[in-house]
């Protein structure tokens, strides 16, 4: 009789554990300090900003796993490898527009038209 | 848990029209019967397109660019990377956001991928300066159309009002006006109109039906707001 009750207890206990678990203020995405540099950068474009911008995109992706959803937020690999294609790293460009895509489904018909975009360049530097 | 919701707000509703007397308090509608079309279409993605700007500052675009796509993100939506996005129509030659609200939303299907667009408005961003006091504005109009359909799925309006004097007495000598006048001026060039169009925007998100990467995808439909639609259409 008393393991019933414990057991009753329990799963009471489970249940208002589950149900809470919708109102837990943990971010459903750790986006950092992303905004407040992104802002930065568009107020004044200087290597430093640009840096610290970039710092912040490889800070949602490391600490992803301290958010609700445990993903990396959507646009981060995207803005990421946007950034390195800039720079003229194209592999990692591809690289990160492929982690994006695979992520976030939604994002692929955009990736594969830019991983597109790359290897046309990429073909053309060769000739 | 939602019919204690729902019986405190019929308790506050009896509360008001009992204070109010015959004056009409804000009528509330649901997520659900508001924007209907949300829930049957079911959008995944949004196209987040550079805002228009109405204001009065040249640079309130891109400021308020670097606000969107999070709040947008955290309600359950694939926001496509905002910066890249603007960047890849400026090399199309569309970047003039006049050209982009004129574009047949299809068009956003076909270059991105979206499900839907969100188009938003920066209607106000300004600093008016009184003797007294001075407030900060930010309003902001947003909608969400549809790549598929061309049709609104949501609309909303979001606004921001900020007295930055502070308080304080009014009367006393000139000098101490003057003094006002000082503080004013300071505290709004520390004010921040980024923090108060987070604000805003938090204000008009908040209506949104949440989108397929949120827990409450789809289950958000009784949801009350305050009706925004104007009382004579």
């Amino acid at each position: 009789m008393k393991r019933l009750k414990l057991l009753t207890l329990s799963t009471f206990a489970l249940i208002t554990l589950a149900m809470s678990g919708c109102s837990t203020h943990t971010p459903l995405y750790n986006y950092g300090e992303y905004s407040e540099n992104y802002y930065s950068l568009k107020k004044e474009a200087t290597q430093e900003t640009a840096l610290e911008y970039q710092k912040s995109l490889e800070y949602c992706i490391e600490n992803a796993k301290e958010s609700r959803s445990g993903r990396v937020p959507p646009g981060i690999y995207a803005n990421l490898g946007y950034l390195y294609l800039k720079a003229g790293q194209n592999k990692k460009a591809i690289e990160n527009f492929t982690k994006e895509k695979t992520i976030y489904p939604e994002a692929t018909f955009f990736m594969d038209k830019m991983i597109n975009k790359v290897e046309a360049l990429e073909q053309e530097d060769d000739k | 848990m939602i019919s204690k919701k729902s019986a405190l707000y019929i308790a506050l509703l009896t509360l008001t029209f009992v204070l109010g007397g015959c004056t009409a308090g804000p009528t509330y509608v649901t997520k659900g019967s508001e924007f209907p079309k949300m829930y049957e279409e079911q959008p995944r993605s949004l196209l987040i397109l550079p805002p228009m700007n109405a204001s009065t500052d040249a640079e309130a675009k891109d400021y308020y660019m670097t606000t969107v796509e999070i709040p947008f993100a955290m309600m359950g939506y694939y926001t496509f990377p905002v910066e890249m996005v603007g960047d890849v129509m400026k090399q199309e030659g569309v970047y003039d956001t006049e050209i982009l609200y004129n574009l047949p939303a299809n068009k956003f299907y076909d270059y991105f991928g979206a499900d839907a667009v969100l188009f938003t408005k920066i209607t106000k961003w300004d600093l008016s300066y009184m003797v007294l006091a001075s407030t900060l504005t930010v309003a902001i109009e947003a909608k969400i159309v549809s790549t598929k359909t061309s049709q609104e799925l949501w609309r909303y309006t979001g606004m921001v009002r900020v007295d930055l004097s502070g308080g304080g007495d009014t009367g006393g000598s000139m000098a101490g006006l003057l003094v006002k006048v000082v503080a004013t001026a300071v505290n709004s060039a520390a004010a921040d109109y980024v923090t108060y169009a987070r604000q805003a925007n938090s204000r008009l998100i908040y209506s949104l039906p949440m989108g397929p990467y949120h827990e409450a995808y789809m289950r958000d439909q009784t949801v009350k707001l305050v009706d925004q639609t104007p009382k004579d259409q």
